[in-house]
């Protein structure tokens, strides 16, 4: 639903930052180097955009990402899975699990970098390290609270084994799975540029850190609000979009 | 030989290490065609006993035989229509109607003509491609039955269908099983707690006791098709029955004073 007063007040709000960011640059309080103008900021956007540099970062950014998240949500939902159906995993493996899920992401990385190397898959790893058990939690969650009488009503109709899985538990188990992808994603997004600002090959994080590293304050800003932007952008809209459809679908809200 | 037969069927259930006799040696002979209901007070174990036909749960003694042949686990031709509907809010009607025509491998042409002739029948082809959130109640209950119909079940398990409708629903509800069920002759179970409900629809009433469930009594109901819950005569076969139970509980309880 677009609304358009909705819009006006965020329009508005975003305006005035602008204009007392703008204000407290020509009152000369901070150095240039503290607080560049916002012009400055958008040029150096500009020079990003333009010079393809921010688009190859993007892209090699987003591939990382895909192969450790499609990694990741594979390895864990059959890992979560076969949790459901083996106590004994849930028992034993199900605690190391709760354990590791609480390392922050940034943690994984001097590990990925003595286990790896400088390269793409120790980025890589780092994403699946720092996603993977809480896909494997929320599918063990999901799955154990599909309400039975599905199940019941499904195996009565004939469904059994994978048909019964593909079919039903799945789907009724897609709210949770659907959450645990937002976790995921969140999860990864940090992890990936905090990895990328430490392993430093290419990437959007290793385009904040060389830009630190010549002091260029306009690109370190342009690049966060790009960062941030793009965290908005999928959680909001995507995710949260995506959410709110399935909860009315399967009658939660 | 009777369509289906419940043979000495008992059930215990576990209850913090105890284990508690739910329904006690049920016997139990049901002609092809016919409609039964079974009311009983709630807890008593009618669910457990509609698991039990539908093979869903298993029995710990004796056993139910369908067409002369001793039942083993669950299958299509022994469908329940549950308490609470368990339609699938992923799919639309359409979709939940031809599930299981899709798990018995049917193709898409075939489950959807079918699926569609008994939504016609329930008066819902409009709502084919609405989701169950967009249903009420009532119209969830209705594709229920279309859904566990449209297999063409040997017999239909009918729980406490209507137990979550407002009364003018029930009433019409009720009307529309009776033709549907002239029309298709299935054999049919339907458990309630109303007895007007029961003798409304069925041809035969059986009534259970409070857990452990046995087979109080029985009525046979011998009155023209299409009934009306609002008959005065409906309501004079109920107030028979509950005269009769009445009568049966004092004595019950005499007998406990002795
Ligand atoms: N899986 C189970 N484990 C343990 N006890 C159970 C189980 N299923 C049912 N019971 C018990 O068996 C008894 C009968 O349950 P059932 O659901 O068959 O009753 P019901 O007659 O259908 O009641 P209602 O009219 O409220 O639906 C209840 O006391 C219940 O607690
Ligand atoms: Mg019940």
């Amino acid at each position: 639903m677009i609304n358009a007063h909705l819009i006006l007040k965020k329009v508005v709000f975003y305006v005035l930052i602008l204009i007392t960011w703008q204000l407290i640059y020509l009152s000369n309080l901070l150095p240039e180097l503290v607080l560049p103008s916002p012009s400055q900021v958008g040029e150096s956007m500009i020079i990003m955009i333009t010079n393809g540099s921010l688009a190859y970062a993007l892209g090699t950014s987003f591939m990382r990402l895909a192969i450790g998240l499609v990694i990741s949500v594979t390895i864990g939902f059959t890992l979560g899975y076969y949790m459901t159906k083996h106590r004994i995993l849930y028992d034993t493996f199900g605690s190391l699990v709760l354990g590791l899920q609480s390392i922050p992401s940034i943690a994984w990385v001097p590990l990925s970098i003595i286990w790896f190397g400088i390269n793409d898959m120790s980025i890589i790893f780092v994403i699946i390290a720092s996603t993977i058990f809480s896909v494997i939690i929320t599918t063990y969650t999901g799955i154990r609270n599909v309400p039975t009488l599905y199940i019941k009503a499904a195996t009565n109709m004939g469904a059994k084994g994978f048909v019964l899985m593909y079919e039903v538990i799945i789907p009724a188990a897609l709210p949770y799975l659907i959450s645990g992808l937002r976790q995921a994603w969140s999860f990864a997004w940090r992890g990936l540029i905090s990895a990328e600002m430490l392993i430093t090959i290419l990437g959007l994080g290793f385009l904040l850190i060389t830009a630190r590293n010549v002091y260029d304050m306009p690109q370190v800003i342009s690049v966060m609000i790009i960062i941030m932007t793009i965290g908005l952008v999928v959680d909001g809209f995507i995710f949260s979009r995506i959410e709110n459809k399935v909860a009315t679908r399967y009658g939660i809200r | 030989m009777a369509k289906l037969e419940l043979r000495n069927v008992s059930k215990f259930f576990n209850h913090h290490n105890n284990s508690i006799k739910t329904l006690n040696n049920i016997n139990l002979q049901i002609e092809d065609g016919e409609f039964v209901c079974l009311v009983g007070p709630s807890g008593c174990g009618k669910s457990t006993l509609l698991n039990i036909v539908a093979g869903l749960e298993k029995p710990d003694e004796g056993e139910v035989i369908l067409d002369g042949k001793t039942v083993n686990g669950t299958n299509p031709d022994r469908l329940v229509v549950f308490q609470e509907g368990a339609l699938f809010p992923w799919l639309n009607v359409i979709d939940n109607v031809e599930f299981g025509l899709k798990i018995a491998g049917i193709d898409k042409e075939k489950r959807r003509e079918r699926a569609l002739h008994y939504l016609r029948l329930m008066q819902l082809d409009k709502f084919a491609d609405s989701y169950i959130y967009q249903l009420s109640i009532g119209m969830r209950q209705r594709v229920a039955i279309a859904r566990a119909l449209v297999m063409d079940p040997e017999v239909l398990l009918m729980d406490e269908p209507f137990a979550a409708l407002d009364a003018q629903t029930r009433d019409l509800l009720v009307v529309e099983l009776q033709l549907l069920w002239q029309k298709t002759r299935k054999t049919i179970i339907f458990v309630t707690h109303s007895i007007a409900e029961s003798v409304c629809l069925g041809d035969r009433v059986i009534i259970f006791t409070h857990r452990p469930a046995s087979i109080k009594k029985e009525f046979k109901i011998d009155y023209r098709r299409p009934r009306l819950m609002e008959d005065p005569e409906i309501n004079k076969y109920a107030s028979n029955i509950l005269d009769a139970l009445k009568s049966e509980v004092i004595a019950a309880m005499k007998e406990e004073n002795k």
